[in-house]
């Protein structure tokens, strides 16, 4: 008896069991309330316009998964390679951060209609797109997590004759990680939406493609087929970082 | 340290550098693109026609189709040379594109009709567009609002004889009756609203009203003209070749254009088919031929922007829609 509360945590704390506790919460709350389908469609019909179009679903998951990772790869190692010349380089701060900050309060929009005109309707467009929107907070995120390292122990190790390259490998490097993997994982959700957005300067495939055409026939139960698909590749990718993380930064800086 | 630091940030830079350089189309490219204004769908089987049954292939053209979206101006890429022909937004399209001074050229027009059309529940009593007075009418302000505008001077009615409203891209509001009129294309939202079961609705056309405003304009560049107009002349006749071939086979047309999509429903897109043809075989698609460019309407629209402000000035018409391509395609091309 003790033990089932206990046994109930255990099984909330399991994310399949929150898949399916809101799924069968949304099975249920249509009928019981009776909530017109413009709200929201019964699971039912969502899951069966799904499965009507599952090939195009799975080409569409495919190809949008393919612009996220391609373009967070890049914008991760952009990222990085800027935080820590940052880091490192003062001048270049002063001379690009600001560049940065500018370059991030322009509408994806704007940049957008640009990139088109530099890339046409190829997936480089779409990658450039996604690129630029998980750039920054990774750059950031190294830039602050290389700041935190403890001035003591920079000063302890080179009393030892440690080199520059040791201080950064050994000392800066993993106390920034943790803040390095923040950055990461804000980066690979803002990549989806800018692998989705950049869909919508023309494309035939795509998450994103098949979410304008959905609006634009006011299909609501295809919508909703598509705020689920993105939501569950945005989980998985989120996910598989936060693997990572628990695998190889599990340590959090003092 | 700080030298190997910097070296590998250089490194990284040229490396980026030379991604993005690869990545850039290579110049001076043969094959010619064609932008849409928007997604793979019915509204342009013409072009996915003239590409799928070796139209433009016979015509010489290796034909890139490239869709559109919310965020595309077909105007601009076409313009710029990105694209070298596209099926723009319509008569306003070009005029603006024009006014700022784009080297653009219309050189056929899709839609013969209005294609956007008024829509009021039959309970609400409305039944003209003199009705309209007084009562809550909601368009969209991306370029259709001076349509209205017209409509509104041709009959009669003071824009301040009515509420107009912004409309948003969807129709449920209308659907929940928050205001008494709402804009639709016939192609589409008309379509959506039949779909939802709304039929207790009539409808007011613009036509009818005497104000005619082609739309989907076929446009390339000044360049090309100037510089290819044998592959002008070669898009424009296989694209209305097209158009004709998928109103004489329409199966096969929609198959041609759901293989095009992605997610596309088979029963949309008939209907929308059905309904573009409705507009492009229509006052000169049917006496001049598909993709008739209509001066007379054309100068009507300018002189009504002009009048509602959004145009400072007429543009040179004669520079701006160039009617000598449509002039030389094949009648067996063109006509139905």
């Amino acid at each position: 008896m003790s033990g089932s509360p206990n046994a109930l945590r255990r099984v909330l704390a399991n994310p399949f069991a929150a898949i399916v506790i809101v799924a069968l919460a949304w099975w249920i709350a249509v009928p019981l309330f009776k909530i017109e389908p413009r709200f929201l469609p019964p699971i039912s019909v969502v899951f069966a316009d799904g499965m009507s179009v599952w090939r195009d679903l799975a080409a569409g998951l495919w190809r949008t998964l393919l612009e996220t990772v391609l373009g967070f790869l890049a914008g991760a190692i952009l990222g990085i390679a800027f935080g820590v010349g940052f880091a490192y380089l003062r001048f270049l701060e002063r001379a690009f951060f600001p560049i940065f900050v500018a370059l991030q309060t322009v509408p994806v929009i704007a940049f957008g209609a640009i990139v088109v005109i530099w890339f046409g309707n190829t997936i480089m467009a779409k990658v450039v797109i996604a690129l630029y929107l998980a750039f920054f907070p990774v750059a950031v995120n190294t830039l602050r997590g290389l700041e935190t390292t403890d001035p003591q122990r920079i000063a302890l190790m080179k009393s030892f004759g440690a080199s520059g390259l040791q201080l950064f490998l050994k000392l800066a490097l993993p106390t920034a990680l943790p803040s390095i993997m923040i950055g990461l994982k804000l980066g690979i959700s803002l990549s989806l939406a800018g692998a989705i957005v950049g869909e919508w300067f023309g494309d035939t495939v795509g998450l994103g493609v098949m979410l304008l055409q959905s609006l634009y026939f006011e299909q609501i139960p295809r919508v909703w087929v598509l705020i689920v698909a993105c939501g569950a590749l945005g989980t998985v990718l989120y996910g598989f970082l936060a693997l990572i993380e628990r695998r190889f930064v599990w340590w959090r800086p003092d | 340290m700080r030298k190997s630091l910097m070296r590998g940030a250089g490194a990284a830079l040229v490396a980026a550098l030379t991604l993005w350089g690869a990545t850039q189309p290579a110049g001076a490219a043969e094959p010619v693109s064609v932008r849409l204004k928007w997604l793979p769908q019915a509204q342009f089987a013409g072009i996915y026609v003239a590409k799928a049954k070796g139209f433009y292939e016979a015509g010489g053209l290796d034909v890139t189709v490239n869709p559109g979206g919310p965020n595309i101006n077909v105007e601009t890429l076409v313009a710029s040379g990105a694209d070298t022909f596209g099926i723009a937004s319509g008569t306003e399209g070009v005029l603006y594109a024009r006014e700022k001074g784009l080297p653009l050229v219309c050189i056929g027009m899709s839609q013969q009709m209005t294609p956007f059309a008024y829509v009021a529940y039959t309970e609400s009593g409305i039944n003209s567009v003199k009705d309209f007075k007084g009562k809550k009418v909601a368009t969209w302000f991306t370029g259709p609002q001076y349509t209205l505008f017209s409509v509104l001077a041709h009959e009669g009615l003071a824009q301040s004889d009515l509420q107009v409203v912004s409309q948003p891209f969807s129709m449920q509001p209308f659907i929940d009756k928050q205001y008494d009129v709402a804009t639709v294309t016939l192609y589409n939202e008309l379509n959506t609203l039949k779909e939802q079961g709304i039929t207790d609705i009539k409808l007011f056309l613009p036509d009818d009203s005497g104000v005619t405003t082609q739309q989907d304009s076929i446009v390339t560049s000044e360049k090309m003209i100037k510089e290819k107009p044998e592959q002008v002349q070669a898009f424009l006749d296989a694209t209305l070749k097209g158009w004709k071939y998928a109103f004489e086979h329409k199966a096969e047309a929609v198959d041609i254009v759901l293989a095009a999509g992605s997610g596309l429903e088979r029963k949309h897109q008939e209907l929308m088919l059905d309904e573009i043809e409705k507009l492009m075989v229509a006052k000169l698609g049917t006496t001049e031929g598909l993709g008739a460019i209509d001066m007379k309407s054309i100068a009507a629209v300018q002189d009504s922007l002009v009048e509602f402000k959004a145009m400072k000035a007429p543009v040179d018409l004669a520079a701006a829609f160039d009617t000598t391509f449509f002039a030389k395609v094949p009648a067996e091309d063109k006509k139905m």
